[in-house]
């Protein structure tokens, strides 16, 4: 019997099988119980025994031989037609993906949460009220007085019984010096209503009004929390001034201007609460310092997005408010 | 306010330039709207600055007003205007009553005027630059001294008057025919200037057309006089009759002034027209004319408020500078009492003089300090994080009007509950609205129009209720809308309409499976009657959802179906963080159970039964699936659900389910009539 040329025969017989069938049906050919080489090893019986050992040793060399071959194969096979079965599945990786709708903020409203968050950091609380308002709150309380000029400022919406639309978020103040007591850190963002309405006014907009009432409340305060502010909005350091002006709630009174472009623009209104306004709310004014201060959302937003037209705010159209994920 | 920069020389010398000037203007708190260069023939290079002036500073408009400031500011003089000494050659005719309200009035009687003669260049050019016109010599010379010193005058023709006047309140329904040849009826809070037989002026306002003075004229009575603001302001607006003279005495005019400016004009109008003139005559109440103002400070106090650290002389520099007289404490040297000047009507306390201080020495000279942190309590009454979920489930913000057409507000509330302006601004915003539905539907509208047939927004705003007492109710409502298809631009899914369960979803994701929530079938008249359900917190009302009746989608040209909620904001949960809940580690037990009942049962209905029968440890009751059909009877329908249970101490035998499953399939078919479908 010509070992050699056995082996050879066997593993070739392994080693070609294309399919894991074929190579199953090859191993039993050769290594099943009635497969040749187990017959080869029944058959040695009848050599001499010089011989037969040897030939045994051989024969039991070639089984382990091609049993290796055989796992290694099978393996190799399973591994192919694994990766066969994958390949079938491929898609097209260019198609595109599935999303979710996008759903954006109205960008008024991403604007107070930015402004807010800014303020929350000093330990500022929201705070908010009613849109139809009171003449005492809206006016009388934030010493306006009946006929007084300061009203012309205020192109008022009235409605029934001496309920008015709120020309300012500042009645919020008011109320909620009357609620709670000193020290105070609030902000009151909303709606503010006022018979105007062209490029530069829509009769409908958005304020927030900022209060502090402590011990040691003053200007000098006021005008650093501004000014970080500002910088914190426009993410840069901002040339800005503070100019007298005259609001009847608050004495001193001042303006915020910041240089935009060629010139000035006014974003902000602030001072120190006008010592009547603290009593008028139950405050004692000789103990607490309050200052405060009122910018437009708006005003803000048009400057931030470079958005050239105020109506855009209101007419809600989709091309607009989708450009603010 | 507009004057220019030659005429304010002649009170104050000013060596600077026209920004530095504009800019000392502004930084003084007298904003300059704009400025700009001219060349004149009779003032040569001018500039004229136009002034934003703030209403407490009535003593500002005028060029004496505004000069007092730059001199205060920079240390420099004040020049008056001078007054000439006039020949006395006539006797007035008239005498004036005075009042409480109008306690000075200065009169000059002059004749023998020719009105045919105009005044000189230099007045015409700087009442031009002022932007009045030129109407005759003596109406020109009068409002010359209001733009100058701030006095407003009048000019009555003396040949019209009625003997004597007399400052008095109109009565009710007074008719008066006014210069602008309005004709307007007064109440009794107005008060007038009257001769013998009826009122021939509108006190501070206007003059009377029947006694004011034409080219004929040839005698006049000047009047320069003192109104208390308070009875000047309102009116004016009231009647739409904001003038040059309102303006001023609604603000204040100085009351020291009065003499001063009849002897200006009667200068100018010796000098230009001639004339014979009469003594002035000084009417005066005195005991109502307002008294000479102090004001006590404390220098600490100011430093306090500012955060500074003035030293008492340099604030009683700035003070005097101002015009005011100071009185130094004898004891403590940081009291100060300063005099007020008659023409500031806006200080009376000390905060006011603390402006003054670091208006002179300038709000930027003032140093920052940073606000010292706190804690915030984190509070969201504006809802923002439940506008986040909208966005987050792909919904887009919008901002509609508070106030909507009152056709529009019909659609979903009675007239009588309705919040009407008084004053809109125009007639299709006359209306509170009282429902976030029709601005949704109007943006729904807008953006149909511009090509977008896919939509899905969400207003969060307050509504506006009048209720039965005529107190206004005002809500904070959450509203949303959806419409079109699922995925139209998709290559891959199916393209559904969007219907009422997509809707219902992302509430229901909002509401997180709280199981204080119920959805009732109603009938809203503005919904579709088949379509629409009633949303419930603890059985009370707070909202609905539902497909907006095609009728009122019909008018806005929308043919496919949009799907809407509206629901109080204050209904909906709060995002809270709760602890944790532990859970159960014992196997789920699952059965699957198929009921036919009758079409018109509710799945709500069917869990409701199911769940009062499965037992404390149920888990769960889903329904999985729903069949109509032809292996069914009709008019019944089939509602799949998986039950599935799970004990927290033990692992549940298949024995004690099957009791219960029996038990919920007896229950069912007694109650519903509801047969198990193998």
């Amino acid at each position: 019997m010509d070992i050699v040329s056995l082996s050879k025969k066997s593993i070739a017989k392994l080693e070609n099988a294309k399919e894991i069938e074929s190579l199953d049906k090859s191993y039993i050919d050769l290594l099943g119980k009635n497969g040749e080489i187990n017959l080869l090893l029944r058959s040695l019986g009848k050599l001499p025994k010089d011989e037969r050992k040897e030939q045994g040793k051989s024969l039991n060399q070639l089984k382990n031989k091609l049993e290796n071959i055989f796992q290694l194969k099978k393996e190799s096979l399973i591994e192919k037609k694994y990766l066969k079965g994958l390949a079938e599945e491929s898609i097209d990786v260019t198609l595109p993906g599935r999303q979710n709708r996008i759903g954006t903020l109205h960008p008024v409203t991403s604007t107070i949460n930015e402004i807010s968050n800014f303020f929350k950091s000093f330990g500022f609380d929201v705070q908010s009220g009613p849109e139809a308002e009171t003449d005492y709150y809206n006016f009388e309380a934030l010493n306006i007085p009946k006929d007084h000029p300061a009203k012309d400022m205020h192109d008022t919406f009235y409605l029934d019984n001496g309920v008015l639309l709120r020309t300012h978020t500042s009645p919020v103040q008011v109320r909620t010096m009357e609620k709670q007591a000193p020290p105070l850190r609030i902000i009151c963002p909303g709606k503010v209503y006022r018979k105007d309405s062209d490029l530069t006014h829509t009769p409908m907009f958005h304020q927030i009004e900022g209060l502090v009432v402590e011990k040691d409340a003053n200007f000098s305060s006021l005008k650093g929390l501004l000014n970080d502010f500002i910088k914190d909005f426009f993410g840069e350091e901002m040339d800005l001034r503070f100019r007298p002006s005259y609001f009847p709630f608050t004495e001193p009174s001042a303006e915020v201007d910041i240089r935009w472009k060629k010139g000035w623009l006014e974003i902000l209104g602030c001072g120190m609460v006008h010592p009547k306004v603290l009593e008028m709310s139950g405050i004692d004014s000789k103990k607490f310092f309050g200052f405060a201060f009122g910018l437009g959302i708006e005003r803000l937003a048009v400057l931030k997005y470079d958005i050239p037209d105020l109506r855009l705010f209101f007419e809600n159209d989709l091309r607009f408010l989708k450009q603010f994920p | 306010m507009q004057i220019s920069r030659n005429w304010l020389e002649e009170f104050v010398e000013i060596k600077f330039s026209d920004d530095e000037l504009c800019n000392q203007l502004t930084m003084l708190g007298l904003e300059v709207e704009g400025f700009s260069k001219f060349k004149s023939k009779i003032t040569g290079t001018d500039t004229v600055i136009k002034l934003d002036l703030t209403p407490n500073r009535g003593d500002c408009f005028s060029v004496l007003g505004v000069a007092r400031e730059v001199a205060a500011l920079n240390n420099l003089k004040l020049r008056l205007p001078e007054i000439r000494k006039i020949k006395i050659s006539a006797e007035s005719p008239i005498e004036v009553k005075v009042s409480d309200e109008a306690p000075i009035y200065s009169g000059r009687y002059i004749s023998g005027l020719n009105l045919k003669d105009k005044v000189p260049p230099l007045i015409q050019e700087r009442l031009k630059r002022s932007n009045f016109k030129s109407i005759d010599p003596i109406v020109d010379i009068t409002n010359y001294v209001l733009l100058e010193l701030g006095q407003p005058l009048h000019a009555f023709d003396s040949k019209k008057l009625n003997g004597n006047l007399n400052v008095r309140f109109a009565k009710e329904k007074e008719q008066i025919e006014l210069l602008d040849e309005s004709s307007i009826k007064l109440s009794k809070d107005c008060l007038v200037i009257s001769d013998e037989t009826k009122a021939v002026a509108l006190a501070g306002i206007m003059g009377g057309a029947d006694s004011g003075i034409s080219q004929a004229t040839s005698s006049v009575y000047l009047e320069s006089a003192f109104f208390k603001p308070e009875y000047i302001r309102g009116r004016a607006r009231r009647f739409s009759l904001q003038t040059e003279a309102s303006t001023r005495f609604e603000r204040g005019v100085d009351f020291k002034l009065q003499r001063f400016a009849i002897e200006r004009a009667s200068s100018l109008i010796f000098d230009f027209l001639g004339g014979e003139f009469a003594p002035v005559q000084e009417f005066k109440k005195n005991s109502s004319i307002p008294k000479d103002k102090k004001i006590k400070l404390n220098v600490d106090n100011i430093n306090r408020s500012l955060g500074s650290s003035f030293k008492t002389s340099s604030v009683k520099k700035v003070l005097e500078n101002l015009g005011m007289k100071i009185d130094l404490s004898k004891t403590n040297q940081k009291i100060i009492k300063a005099n007020i000047p008659s023409w500031r009507f806006d200080l009376s306390i000390q905060e006011d003089l603390t402006e003054e201080v670091a208006r002179l020495k300038g709000y930027n000279n003032i140093e920052e300090t940073s606000l010292k942190p706190s804690f915030s309590k984190g509070k969201d009454p504006l809802n923002y994080s439940l506008r986040e979920s909208f966005k987050t489930m792909g919904f887009n913000e919008v901002i509609t009007y508070s106030f909507i057409d009152k056709e529009e507000a019909l659609i979903t509330e009675k007239e009588e509950n309705l919040v009407f302006i008084q004053n809109p601004i125009s007639q299709n915003m006359t209306t509170l609205r009282p429902s976030l539905l029709p601005g949704l539907l109007n943006t729904l509208f807008y953006n149909c129009n511009r090509g977008y047939e896919d939509l899905a927004i969400f207003e969060l705003g307050s509504v506006f209720q009048k209720q039965k007492n005529n107190k206004i109710s005002q809500k904070e409502v959450i509203g949303a809308l959806i419409t079109g298809l699922n995925n139209r631009n998709y290559w891959s899914n199916t393209k559904e309409p969007i219907n009422f369960y997509d809707l219902k979803g992302n509430l229901e994701q909002i509401l997180r499976g709280s199981s204080n929530y119920d959805f009732i079938k109603t009938d809203l008249p503005f919904m579709h009657p088949g379509k629409t359900s009633l949303i419930l917190k603890d059985d009370k009302e707070i909202g609905y959802l539902g497909a907006v009746n095609p009728k009122n989608l019909e008018q806005l040209n929308i043919k496919q179906e949009v799907i809407l909620f509206e629901v109080l904001a204050d209904g909906l949960p709060k995002k809270i963080t709760s602890n944790f809940k532990r859970f159960s580690r014992f196997p789920v037990a699952s059965r699957d159970l198929s009921f036919i009942v009758s079409n018109d049962i509710s799945n709500n209905e069917v869990i409701k039964l199911i769940e009062s029968k499965c037992g404390k440890n149920i888990k769960k009751i889903n329904l999985f699936d729903i069949y109509e059909g032809d292996r069914i009877p009709k008019n019944k329908r089939s509602l799949t659900y998986t039950l599935s249970w799970q004990s927290k101490t033990k692992t549940l035998t298949d024995i004690e389910i099957d009791k219960i499953v029996e038990n919920i399939v007896l229950f069912l078919s007694k109650k519903i009539d509801a047969k198990l479908r193998s």
